[in-house]
């Protein structure tokens, strides 16, 4: 028999978390190519409503790991939690989303079960029977394409699997399991909000976002200066600007800041690391300006400026500014 | 208070990338360079010297795998003020895996009973930010990624830390030592290295052993090959002096109705 291709599912306050289903895809696609049964595990406090809603989704059946007291997620809890699990229903694959909890998890999921781990990744396909994983490396410019046998956890890269609903949901069975972590060495204390979150940048029409390609912390007054262009708009930045104190967290577009979905996007000086694509993905319209012509920002542009930010803006500005001078194509 | 921080030269994210002729690795950007540290893994050392900084008779070792002239980065971390460099000797840049890193790194930790060990929260080549949580795995001690705030409680053998979540949100964990963290931001910006203590790292030997002597398990990961990433979406580039652009984007987002 084959070994089990188990999907971890993600849930926060009751509910699924979507990236679930793009981890559930990519094991589709892995099921395709090893012919293994599929299942989903949930762990948790409360996992009944949760383990019946993946399985009628999804059409697979559904194991949930209770762990009494356990209200959110703990990490090292759920690590024993799985490896418990993973043993009962003899899984050789495990799949996570690649969310912060998925990368929290997988990577330690992976030496505690002896298997390899592979992150990040957009697309499978089959070599030898044998599932081969592809993603991207040196910041998206390359593309790299490995194989880790018959067994390994999967961490699915945001955005890259599209769940295909099933035409017929139903329910494939539930099972349950209650599981005693034992003395944990890691105690969750609480959430917090890093910064309130900015509702302006969820509602603005057009955000004019900084990257370190602008160089000077002084250089934003120049980014906001163009945002004053355009009504309803606000300034963002990518993760690093944000580390470095330039512009406050609430500001960061990407997976762990603001995931957002304008009219019009305007990178500047970004060279569009995966996890910031992540946050704009939506956008209707993008202009990428960098001095870098491979800057993966460019395959997500609709519009592509290969120049210094700083002397791009500080042109644009003053043309846009004197309208008549544009007029005149 | 024995501190162990993991490093490994960096790539930069602007630099053009060329694969070598044999489609599995690209060259070695480091050729001819001083190799740098990752971002995140300076911001790790800095978190480290600050909990040195604080708490007195505290030691910091850095550690890195990799070839020869790898070892310029422990040199770089020992100038920020690490006490001594552990140099893991493989023989060529080839892509490891990160399992192999890891099992790398974990026979010559799990000797020497560090009570901290802190990783960058990712390279700056792969962005994969496994080998941190696969060491703490395989030494089978508690850890958290994407630490953005980190404070030693010595008294009572923990850390308080805050990792990153999604939502701008941020999840509080109390973690019983020895703890691993995955830095990926620091209080403080990581400090210049300064004269003395690159004087002192001139003079100091770097203790290193060789890759080859270490039992390595079978890492399972295979690098089938590399190719570039095609250009993908239909994106127009604009063309003409930085002028011209910035009055052709003036005059395309007039069309569009987002500029009046």
């Amino acid at each position: 028999m084959n070994d089990r291709i188990a999907v971890i599912v993600e849930h926060e306050s009751g509910r699924i978390a979507p990236a679930t289903f793009e981890a559930l895809q990519c094991a589709i696609e892995i099921r395709r190519i090893t012919s293994s049964e599929i299942i989903c595990l949930t762990v948790g406090e409360k996992v009944d409503e949760l383990c019946a809603d993946v399985s009628e989704l999804s059409g697979m059946p559904a194991m949930g790991v209770v762990i009494p007291e356990l209200h959110t997620y703990n990490g090292e809890a759920f690590l024993r939690a799985i490896i418990f699990a993973a043993g009962i229903v003899d899984a050789g694959w495990v799949c996570v989303a690649g969310t912060t909890q998925g990368l929290d998890l997988g990577p330690g999921l992976a030496a505690r079960l002896g298997i390899p781990c592979v992150s990040a990744v957009e697309r499978v396909y089959e070599k030898d029977s044998k599932p081969v994983f592809v993603k991207k490396l040196f910041n998206g410019k390359v593309t790299g394409e490995f194989c880790i046998g018959n067994h390994g956890v999967v961490i699915s890269q945001p955005g890259c699997f599209t769940w295909e609903k099933i035409s017929t949901p139903a329910c494939r069975g539930v099972d349950k399991i209650r599981f005693e972590p034992g003395l944990l060495r890691t105690r969750v204390l609480g959430t917090s909000l890093a910064e309130p979150a900015d509702s302006g940048l969820a509602e603005a029409a057009v955000i004019i976002s900084a990257g370190r390609g602008i160089k000077r912390r002084e250089n934003l007054e120049l980014v906001s200066k163009v945002a004053g262009l355009f009504p309803n708009s606000s300034i963002a930045g990518s993760r690093p600007l944000c580390d470095d104190g330039w512009l406050p967290y609430r500001l960061q577009v990407g997976q762990t800041g603001a995931l957002v979905a304008p009219e019009l996007y305007v990178a500047c000086g970004i060279s569009g690391a995966q996890q910031h694509l992540v946050g704009m993905r939506g956008s209707k319209f993008v202009v990428a300006i960098n001095s870098d012509p491979l800057a993966p920002i460019f395959n997500q542009a609709d519009i592509g400026i290969v120049e210094d930010a700083e002397s791009f803006l500080t042109d644009f500005l003053r043309l846009a500014m004197k309208s008549d001078d544009v007029a005149q194509p | 208070m024995k501190i162990l921080v993991c490093v490994k030269h960096s790539f930069p994210t602007d630099r053009s990338v060329i694969i070598d002729p044999s489609g599995q690795w690209v060259l070695d950007c480091a050729d001819g360079a001083t190799p740098q540290l990752g971002r995140y893994d300076e911001l790790a050392v800095e978190q480290a010297l600050t909990i040195k900084d604080q708490n007195p008779g505290a030691t910091v070792d850095a550690i890195t795998a990799g070839s020869l002239n790898k070892s310029a980065i422990l040199r770089r971390a020992m100038g920020m003020g690490a006490d001594s460099g552990i140099h893991v000797l493989t023989s060529a840049d080839v892509f490891t895996s990160a399992v192999r890193t890891a099992s790398l790194l974990v026979s010559v930790v799990r000797l020497r009973s560090y009570d901290l060990i802190l990783t960058g929260a990712m390279s700056d080549d792969l962005s994969q930010g496994l080998v941190g949580p696969m060491l703490a795995g395989k030494l089978d001690i508690p850890y958290i990624t994407s630490c953005v705030r980190l404070n030693v409680d010595s008294k009572r053998s923990v850390v308080v830390a805050e990792r990153d979540i999604e939502g701008g949100r941020r999840q509080i964990v109390e973690l019983d030592l020895p703890a691993l963290a995955s830095i990926q931001a620091c209080d403080k910006k990581p400090r210049y290295p300064s004269l003395s203590n690159i004087i002192r790292a001139q003079n100091q030997i770097i203790e290193t052993i060789q890759a080859a002597c270490i039992d390595e398990s079978e890492s399972g990961e295979t690098l089938l090959g590399l190719t570039y990433t095609p250009k993908s979406g239909s994106v127009n580039f604009l063309t003409g002096t930085c002028g011209d652009k910035a009055k052709e984007l003036a005059s395309i987002l007039r069309k569009r109705a987002f500029l009046r």
